[in-house]
This record gives structure tokens, C-alpha cells and sequence, in this order.
């Protein structure tokens, strides 16, 4: 690790280039790929694009928000994808004027639909967080099983069927805007900036990198490792809750095979960002930027006309990159 | 000798009774490749509408296939063991399907295919709608609209798949016939809304005030185009829409007149193979009771259910047939 004062003082050795590139490679990486598409298509850096981009990020960018703090405790949460469908089909319809789709005396007032999808997300991290903390069964496991059961849940709940017609007001949380910058931006800015604070300013937070780096080590200094477990599922599960809702509002429609895979880019995100799967290591603002790259290449291939297909070639590329990176450093130096 | 040639007729008799008891009751499965989207379930639903299962004279098992071509070959190897009299079979893959119809036709089985095609020879019979002929609808609905010439985009189903293909082929078809349109952007959203609407976002950013017409290959696929509009300020009845399916939502955008889209017809696919099922399990000894035959009438006859393929119509959904179409969803 190389400190500020070194880095000010003389130029880098090569040693300390390295561990420059392993530290802040992730930020480099997003600047070269934002100067590459800037350069190669003239709308890329127009207002409206960017605003695009940041509106296509927020929904993983929330995910992986939460899914950071489940890894950073070497957990793992499997489930995100089906929980968004679980609560966005739920939360909408109470807030359906549709009558075939509707809970009795819906629509609700907005809060209503919003309060129960949040609610949905925190049950099912309970339950996950139960399972894994005081169980101890293993996340992969019991989150594999959360993501089938909530999926079967969605559809059981909505009979298979989309909930339709939501409410102007349910919908502007995916569709509105403030000050010219749409709502699920503002949602995720604000989640995150939640995020950041917890974990870097909190005691809890602390005690999440503690229990990820050395749950025996946290456990002996008395911490409460069962609770924090268990907290990071809650945390995972009900940020997927309010992804679902931006889901189904940006769409206009719960669609009950949402999210399918939406896990896979929540955990592709953290990794690129540079958090280790082992837990302990890692950066929310890491995470930002990995969900960041993930939404402009996308826009950016989107935009050059490129099939869908070259894109999951590069995240596949870039996700295993930035293991590589992770591994030099836990390694290497 | 008298006594026991007696008994035997007896025997005989008393044994009959039971057989001809269980050949009354046929023994249909269904084999759907997965029951998870709106268009399988309706098709599942008209099967239990109709008359022959509503009245017993069927016992109906549906099979999901799970969107897998594995499960749907495991299925029909248990029902070759639970001798089921005829399957009606929709594959999830047109060449990976064509073993299980080769095991129940081993067993002597009758398998009749709808909706989704299979490469086997040994079907007999298919009720589907050509694929073909609703790209073209839809995309000639477009491009009238736009009075031929103009800018497109076209967002595909997942490659590959055999509705894709057919659907594609028939867009090119409408599309050749208007040489002075272009085809912006052409691109698969795997049949998702969601996909859809994040690849509209990025085209109506990449080709500002240039797209005039939009064709989904499926009505999901046009609704999530209608969203990305929408959230860009643009007004979305100043672009030519269309989809295919004929889903709720669908429906409902049509009825906004934000979109067209091309009615595939479930319960006539799903009935329709029905009757045939019930008519090669009797061995030809059945006249259709679905009342789908009378609606579509000289378009698509029975036959005597001779015909080896049945094409089931496509209905444009219009400002005319969408409230009956969406009366028939609640």
C-alpha cells in the first residue's frame, strides 16, 4: 500500500505503480472505457445518454449495494433476482387499478405498495439471514434455495400473470424526474450514500469488515457475529425489495419472470469493483463504479449497434480481470 | 366341460366390462415446454375449457415442461409407461423434442404437436400458426403506417428460435416490398420488456428523431419500446408499433392505440389439438366438439381430420375486436 505522502514526494517506483494500478485500477479502467466511447460515438457524453446510463445502472446498482455487504462478510446472496419479482409483483398489486390484478380496495396511497415491497425484500433476508447466521448453512446454499422459492412464490402469487395498470404514482419512482435527473438515480444515490456512511463511518460497519475477515477473530472481541450475518441478508433482501419496485414502475407492468439473473450482474459489479469474494476486502465505492462500467458498456455497445452478445463476452472478461487483480493483490504484494 | 366353458364366458364377460369401462375414459397429457409466461397459460387453461375434459369424457394431465428439453423427454417416457392414449406435445426445442415423439410412437402413442414445431415426421397431426405470416402482418402494418418509407428498428426474440426465424423472415418479406425504408437498428431482446426498453432508451438516443416505426417480434418486447418512448418525452402515437401475441398488455396498448398487435390464437392451437388427440386415440372414430372449428370455418376446415397441418388464423387485434378480446382474459 502506498501512502500519500510517498506518492507526492518523488516519482512511483515500479513497485509502487503496481500497487497504484491494483488499488485505483478499477476508476482507471472506467475513465479509458467512458474516453473510448466518448470518442467513437458523438451522443455517448450528450445529456440525455448519460442520464440514460445512470437510469439503467440504478436498478443492479442497488442490488450490488447490498450484495457488497453480504460478501464483504464472505457471504454470498443468491436470491436478489427472484426477490425482485417477488416484491415488485407484490408491492404492485396494491398498487393496480387493474380489478383482475388487485388486492381488494386497491389502489392504495403510495405508500402503501412501497412499504409492503420493502416488506417482502426484509421477510425474505430474515429468512435467509436466519438460516445462514443461526443455522449456519451455507449462503450459497440457502440463498439457491431462497431464489427458487421466491420465484415460485411470484408466480403463485400473481397466478403466472403480469400485474398491469399501476398507479401514476407508484410508477413515478421508476418514471419520474427531479430537477431533470430521474427518480431511481436519486433513489440510488441516496441508498448508496446510506451505504458509504454505514460502512465507513459506523461501528456496525466496521464489525461487517471484522466478521468477513476473521469471523473467529470478530467473535472473540465480542462481536455479535450471528447478528451481523444475519443484518447483511435483511440489508441485501430489502435494497432487492425497492429494486423490484423501480423495476415494475420503470416497465409499468410486475412482470412475474423479472429479474431472472439480475444476481449474476449484482455479484458481477462487486467483483469488478474490486471487493474479494472471501470477504473482509472491499469498497462500496468500488462497487459503484463496477455497476457504473457494466451499465456503459452496454449503453455504449447499445449505441455503436453491436449484438447483445459481444457484451457478455466482455463483462465475462472483466469480471475474471478483475479477480485476477484481486488475487495480485491479496497475493502478490 | 359345459360348467367350465361357462366360467370361462363369464370370466370373459366380467373382464370385458372393466376394459370397455377404461377405453371410455381417454387418458390425455399435455405436454407445454413451460408454464411460466401468459401465452402457455391461457393455451394450458382452454385445454381444461374443452367440452370433452369439462364433461369427463378425457382425463387431462398437464406435464410442465420447465423450459427444458431434457424434462420434456422424461415426461414422455412417463407417460409411455402410464399409457396414456395421445399426447399433445409443444416442444421448447424444434430438433431436441423429435426423441420423445419417436419414444411415444415406439409405444404406439399418437402425438399431436401444437404451437411450436418439432423436426420429426412421426407427429400426427400439428395445429400452429405460421410464424411467417405474422412477421409480415405486423411488419406491413408498420410500414403502411409510415407510408413506406422512413426509418425502422426491429428487436428480435431470442436467435435461433423457431419463431424468431419465421417472424424475421417474414419482416424482411414486408420490408423488401418498401425499398425506401431503412432498417436502423436490428437487435434481440429475448422476448423481454425490460430488455427491450433499456435497447429503445439507447436507439432513441443513438438516432435522435429518426425512428419512425418500431417492430417487436413479440408484444413484451413492443411494450417495453412504448415505456422507453414514453420515459424520452417523445409522443408515442407518432411512432407505428407493432407486436405479435395478442397478450393482456397488448391488448390494453392497443385498445390506448399505442400499438398493433397480431392475435395468436391459444385456445384454437390448444383445442384444436385436443380433438385431434381424441380422434387418433379412437382411431378416427370422433367428431370435433370444440366450437373453435365453426368460428374459423372454411379458414381453417377439419377435414375429417385428415389434414396432416393445421394453420390456425392470425387476427389482427383492432379498435373493433379488442374489447371482446379483453373480455375474454378476466
Amino acid at each position: 500500500m502506498v501512502s500519500m505522502s510517498e506518492t507526492r514526494s518523488r516519482w512511483f517506483t515500479a513497485e509502487q505503480r503496481r500497487a497504484l494500478i491494483q488499488e485505483y485500477g478499477i476508476f482507471l479502467a472506467f475513465l479509458i472505457l467512458a474516453v473510448i466511447l466518448s470518442v467513437s460515438n458523438e451522443f455517448f457524453l450528450t445529456p440525455g445518454n448519460i442520464s440514460n446510463v445512470l437510469l439503467q445502472t440504478s436498478i443492479n446498482g442497488v442490488l450490488a449495494v447490498g450484495m457488497t455487504f453480504v460478501i464483504l462478510t464472505g457471504g454470498i446472496d443468491l436470491s436478489v433476482g427472484s426477490v425482485v419479482a417477488l416484491a415488485g409483483i407484490v408491492s404492485a398489486s396494491f398498487a393496480t387499478t387493474s380489478s383482475t390484478a388487485a388486492v381488494y380496495g386497491a389502489p392504495y396511497p403510495v405508500v402503501i405498495p412501497l412499504a409492503i415491497g420493502v416488506l417482502v425484500g426484509v421477510a425474505c433476508g430474515a429468512l435467509s439471514g436466519l438460516i445462514v447466521s443461526y443455522f449456519a448453512v451455507p449462503a450459497f446454499v440457502t440463498t439457491l434455495g431462497m431464489l427458487s422459492a421466491a420465484r415460485g412464490l411470484t408466480l403463485i402469487y400473481g397466478g403466472g400473470r403480469p400485474v398491469p395498470a399501476l398507479t401514476p404514482e407508484f410508477r413515478w419512482i421508476g418514471t419520474g424526474h427531479v430537477f431533470g435527473i430521474p427518480a431511481p438515480v436519486i433513489i440510488l444515490a441516496v441508498i448508496f450514500g446510506l451505504a458509504w456512511w454505514t460502512l465507513t463511518r459506523t461501528r456496525f460497519g466496521r464489525y461487517i469488515y471484522a466478521v468477513g475477515g476473521n469471523a473467529h477473530a470478530a467473535k472473540t472481541s465480542g462481536i455479535d457475529v450471528v447478528r451481523i450475518r444475519f443484518a447483511v441478508y435483511v440489508i441485501s433482501a430489502g435494497l432487492a425489495g425497492i429494486a423490484g419496485m423501480l423495476l415494475s414502475a420503470r416497465t409499468g407492468s410486475a412482470l412475474p419472470q423479472a429479474g431472472i439473473a439480475y444476481e449474476l450482474d449484482a455479484i458481477a459489479a462487486v467483483v469488478i469493483g474490486g471487493t474479494s469474494l472471501s470477504g473482509g476486502v472491499g469498497r462500496i465505492t468500488g462497487t459503484l463504479i463496477g455497476a457504473l462500467i457494466i451499465g456503459v458498456m452496454n449503453n455504449g455497445l447499445d449505441l455503436m449497434g453491436i449484438q447483445s452478445y459481444y457484451q457478455q463476452v466482455l463483462k465475462g472478461a472483466l469480471i475474471v480481470g478483475a479477480v485476477m487483480l484481486d488475487q495480485k493483490r491479496s497475493y502478490g504484494a | 366341460m359345459k360348467k367350465l366353458a361357462l366360467a370361462l364366458v363369464a370370466a370373459t364377460a366380467l373382464l370385458a366390462v372393466p376394459a370397455t369401462a377404461q377405453t371410455a375414459k381417454l387418458k390425455i397429457g399435455a405436454a407445454p415446454y413451460g408454464l411460466n409466461a401468459e401465452f402457455m397459460q391461457i393455451w394450458s387453461a382452454a385445454l381444461q375449457q374443452h367440452p370433452a375434459v369439462k364433461n369427463g369424457d378425457v382425463e387431462l394431465t398437464v406435464f410442465d415442461g420447465r423450459y427444458d428439453a431434457l424434462v420434456q423427454n422424461d415426461q414422455f417416457k412417463s407417460m409411455v409407461t402410464q399409457k396414456f392414449d395421445a399426447i399433445i406435445f409443444v416442444p421448447i426445442d424444434i430438433d431436441a423434442g423429435a426423441t420423445g415423439v419417436q419414444t411415444a410412437h415406439d409405444a404406439g402413442i399418437p402425438v399431436i404437436g401444437s404451437n411450436t414445431r418439432v423436426n420429426s415426421d412421426l407427429l400426427s397431426a400439428y395445429v400452429g400458426s405460421d410464424d411467417t405470416v405474422s412477421g409480415y402482418m405486423e411488419a406491413k402494418i408498420v410500414l403502411d403506417k409510415i407510408g413506406c418509407k422512413g426509418n425502422v428498428v426491429i428487436i428480435e426474440g431470442p436467435i435461433g428460435q423457431s419463431a424468431q426465424i419465421q417472424r424475421l423472415e417474414g419482416n424482411k418479406k414486408a420490408l423488401a416490398e418498401c425499398p425506401d425504408v431503412k432498417v436502423l437498428e436490428d437487435q434481440t431482446a429475448n422476448w423481454s420488456r425490460a430488455e427491450a426498453q433499456k435497447l429503445m432508451e439507447n436507439w432513441l438516443t443513438a438516432h435522435p428523431g429518426q425512428i419512425q416505426g418500431v417492430i417487436g417480434q413479440n408484444d413484451e418486447m413492443a411494450l417495453g419500446a412504448i415505456e422507453a418512448i414514453k420515459a424520452a418525452g417523445n409522443d408515442v402515437k407518432s411512432f407505428a408499433i407493432a407486436g405479435i401475441d395478442g397478450i393482456t398488455d397488448g391488448l390494453r396498448a392497443a385498445k390506448a392505440g399505442e400499438m398493433t398487435s397480431i392475435l395468436q390464437d391459444a385456445t384454437a392451437q390448444a383445442q384444436g389439438a385436443m380433438d385431434l388427440a381424441i380422434f387418433y386415440a379412437k382411431k378416427g372414430d370422433y367428431k370435433p366438439e370444440s366450437d373453435i372449428w365453426a368460428k374459423y370455418g372454411k379458414d381453417m376446415p377439419w377435414n375429417d381430420g385428415k389434414d396432416k397441418e393445421y394453420n390456425v388464423p392470425w387476427t389482427p387485434v383492432t379498435a373493433e375486436n379488442v374489447d371482446a378480446l379483453l373480455a375474454t382474459r378476466q
